[in-house]
């Protein structure tokens, strides 16, 4: 059943990947500057900006460009770079990684301090301790995350001469300090996502805890610990799991600046790079990749229910 | 802090005094071999010298690759003073106005790696890199070298230069790091361009080790490098910081050798900011502040109403409150410019010898209403501005305030914001209605400022002058070869203009140099010759 549900998802994602197709092609198109005056500005020879118009192929009518381009994505190939040269879909290759490794590092640290603290705020309800935590969340939620990378980095430079580690370290080169240095990235890029799932965790879990069947298991002396765990958090956590997989778009978007603060050369900072130098292909073909992960990963939640709840049948 | 011309000429000394203390123990020492410099870069778009006018790439190229002459570098260097010795060129001979013959030295080898793979270097290379650099599609500093006839290899290392007429800045354009990097003909027809990072190959102190894009740069040390002993540091690490708060940060934990900010300087507003906390945490470090040679200015059509009036010219400039500006935008510290920016000491004209233009750079709106007024806008008149931000606040609020202060005596301009390509290959280069603001490319001789801005159909006239007294002068000036006459001519450039205001010129700010007392014999100064001003310097960690 699950297998069918999942092929039928699969079609009706189809029609959602060309239109997003048709949005990550137009979208650069609009944005003012043109990526030949970009490429010729210097050079002062204006004359040229026809030929080399011409010769990038963004002369043609742009319906006959996106036909064109979507031929080439069906077929895997997602052009190559107007300023390096180079196929995108090697040049995201080789930044992907890294962004990836971000982000769900700063899922994990989100999850890590949205349900323990989302747990304690609702069994504690209306305490000191929930009060705390309420507030943390707003104040997450509210300080974005380029300010807060900019005060996490200056500030302990100023007070005690430590600084996070600058210039990129490889995982091949040193395991340890490649690791280390995502870790306050991904901690500033979790906060807010954090934030936002311990909200919801409180939320629901308070509603579940309300429920007859919690107090039928409080009747019959079942610790809290059991109670709140087992019978609430299992039953509150579903909510929770749909909203991290629209919280990834969040994070990914997150790390466009994330990674130009601590100098990651991520795929989100190729991104970053190409918008300004208008390389409409790496623009096109980032976002699409984005756009095919936020699509899967929201398939794989759906698939993820069954397993949380038994009682989800597909 | 608003800098007087005697400011200035104090803050020189002070400059000179500041980096010649710490070098005069520096001397008595023994210079030492080893260590790594470590250094705040920018990401090369690419690494071709003949194809970007781009900072980022002459930069890193400056660590390794040689020029015919280059400028004087080190402590004794007084800072936006240029003086200029052999790099290639062990020595140089000019037997007629035209005629340059250049004596290269002998055993100059390139960097040990394929195809050269550390080949002696001939006067057959110079020549090909100057016809290079003069022919290759898309050199924009093409023009530095405009006069060059011919060029030829008299023998294995001896190089004659032929110019169409005779030019005085002909070696000072040899010594600009923005011109000929001597490279090997065998590398550029093995990779096309140079645009990969692999055919970095040149004859400088250091070679290039790693590249990583985005990321960071690393050079080693060249020990077939031709001054004997010379460099001293062994590895040069450059990290590629793009964030202000992590340069920061990184500077103040002590990662960083030299300023984060071109040329090894840090902004002033930063600076103001941790200067206290630099004290305790880096208390060797040593700095010296000069003047910075990047000028911003209103350009307009002269050829046009109604800026061809010259009391309108001269009424935007009174309307102009300059010490508003320095105050506002510089954090108080800066300097005032006439026609040849202040920074360039040798040449740019004290205001007190400014003669009857010095009353245009003063700011009163009552006069500017007058004038105004004289010329038929008793009402001022409107306009548009062409603008791109070059991504700086600093440019954005004096902009601002530009438009502020015309505003004040009836000028209503309307920004006309360009992004930055646009804006290079349209306002930059003259094409506009009305006017443009923004920053000139921060040259290191007075030629550049001078004959293209002023010169009738230049690229970069951006004002359409056409001035038969200023183009006369302008020509006169390129063939005195006399300094002292040459000097006296630019100042009279200098008064003319100021009486015409073709361009209304804005004060520019103070660098504040910065690099830490272990980097021994180095002294700032202007330009992209980062590795000129490194390669004799030590580390005394």
């Amino acid at each position: 059943m699950l297998r069918r549900y999942l092929a039928k998802r699969l079609l009706v994602a189809i029609p959602s990947l060309v239109i997003a197709s048709l949005i990550v092609f137009t979208l650069p198109r609009l944005i003012p500057g043109d990526v030949v005056v970009l490429m010729l500005a210097e050079k002062a020879y204006a004359k040229d900006l026809e030929e080399l118009r011409a010769k990038l192929g963004l002369d043609r009518p742009l319906p006959v460009q996106y036909v064109e381009w979507l031929g080439r994505v069906a077929r895997g190939d997602l052009g190559e770079s107007l300023w390096t040269k180079r196929p995108v879909l090697e040049e995201i290759g080789q930044r992907l990684p890294l962004t990836v490794e971000l982000a769900l590092l700063g899922l994990t640290f989100a999850l890590m301090i949205a349900v323990p603290v989302g747990v304690i705020s609702a069994a504690r309800q209306d305490t000191v301790q929930d009060y705390l935590a309420r507030s943390a969340a707003i104040l997450g939620l509210s300080v974005p995350g380029f300010w807060l990378a900019t005060l996490l980095i200056v500030l302990p430079a100023i007070w005690w001469g430590w600084r996070p580690v600058s210039g990129f370290v490889e995982f091949s080169r040193d395991a340890i300090g490649h690791v280390t240095q995502l870790l306050l990235p991904a901690l500033i890029l979790g906060i807010a996502t954090g934030a936002a799932l311990m909200r919801l965790t409180r939320g629901m879990l308070l509603e579940v805890l309300r429920q007859d069947y919690v107090r039928t298991a409080w009747a019959k002396g079942l610790t809290e610990r059991v109670i709140v765990m087992k019978h609430g958090l299992r039953n509150a956590i579903i909510p929770v799991v749909t909203l991290l997989g629209t919280q990834l778009p969040q994070i990914i978007g997150g790390t466009v600046i994330i990674e130009t603060v601590f100098g990651l050369p991520g795929m989100s900072r190729f991104l970053f790079d190409a918008i300004l130098q208008r390389d409409y292909p790496v623009i096109q073909g980032v976002n699409l990749v984005v756009v095919s992960v936020v699509v899967l990963v929201n398939l794989a939640v759906d698939a993820l229910y069954a397993v949380l709840d038994p009682r989800i049948r597909y | 802090m608003n800098l007087s011309r005697r400011d200035l000429l104090k803050l020189g000394g002070a400059a000179l005094a500041g980096a010649s203390v710490a070098p005069a123990g520096a001397r008595a020492q023994t210079p030492k071999r080893g260590g790594t410099l470590s250094i705040r870069t920018w990401d090369p778009p690419h690494f071709d010298p003949f194809g970007t006018i781009s900072y980022k790439t002459h930069i890193a190229l400056s660590f390794t690759h040689s020029r015919l002459l280059k400028h004087k570098a080190g402590p004794s260097v007084v800072p936006g003073t240029f003086s200029i010795e052999g790099d290639l060129a062990e020595s140089w001979t000019q037997p007629n106005e035209t005629t340059y013959v250049f004596k290269l030295r002998k055993g100059v080898r390139w960097h040990a790696k394929p195809p050269v793979n550390g080949r002696e270097l001939t006067a057959d290379d110079v020549v090909f890199s100057v016809n290079h650099f003069l022919t290759v599609k898309g050199n924009a500093n093409a023009y530095m070298l405009k006069s060059v006839d011919k060029v030829e290899a008299v023998d294995k290392s001896t190089v004659k230069f032929t110019l169409k007429e005779p030019f005085v800045w002909f070696l000072d354009m040899l010594a600009n790091p923005h011109a000929v990097a001597i490279v090997a003909r065998e590398v550029v027809e093995k990779y096309g361009d140079l645009k990969k990072w692999e055919s970095v190959i040149g004859t400088g102190p250091w070679m290039l080790d790693s590249y990583r894009p985005n990321v960071s740069l690393a050079y080693v040390r060249n020990p077939n490098y031709f001054l004997p002993g010379l460099p001293y540091i062994d590895r040069v690490e450059m990290t590629v910081d793009e964030d202000n708060a992590s340069r920061m940060a990184a500077f103040l934990s002590g990662k960083y050798d030299l300023g984060w900010e071109f040329p090894g300087t840090i902004n002033r507003v930063d600076w103001v900011q941790i200067k206290d906390t630099l004290k305790q945490k880096r208390p060797k470090l040593q700095t010296v502040e000069f003047v910075a040679p990047v000028m911003s200015h209103i350009s307009m059509r002269t050829d046009q109403k109604p800026f061809s009036d010259v009391r309108v010219r001269q009424a935007m400039a009174l309307a102009i409150d300059r010490k508003a500006i320095i105050e506002a935008v510089f954090e108080g510290v800066g300097a005032m410019n006439p026609a040849v920016p202040a920074a360039l000491r040798e040449w740019s004209i004290p205001f007190d010898k400014l003669g009857e233009g010095a009353r245009y750079y003063k700011h009163d709106p009552a006069e500017a209403k007058r004038l105004l007024a004289a010329a038929g806008y008793p009402n001022g008149f409107p306009g548009t501005m062409c603008f791109t931000t070059y991504g700086s606040t600093i440019l954005v609020d004096s902009m601002q305030l530009v438009q502020k202060d015309l505003k004040v005596v009836g000028i209503d301009v309307k920004i006309d914001q360009k992004e930055y390509g646009a804006y290079i290959a349209t306002c930059f280069y003259g094409k506009f209605d009305s006017m443009t603001y923004g920053p000139q490319t921060g040259f290191l001789e007075p030629d550049n400022f001078l004959f293209g801005q002023y010169y009738p159909e230049e690229l970069k006239n951006q004002s359409h002058i056409n001035d038969p007294v200023v183009a006369d002068m302008l020509v006169r000036q390129r063939r005195t070869f006399d300094p002292a006459k040459r000097r006296e001519i630019i100042y009279d450039i200098q008064r003319h203009l100021a009486k015409h205001q073709y361009y209304v010129q804005m004060p520019s700010g103070v660098y504040v140099a910065v690099w830490e007392g272990a980097v021994k014999n180095y002294g700032p100064n202007m330009g992209y010759d980062y590795g000129g001003r490194l390669m004799a310097a030590w580390l005394e960690r």
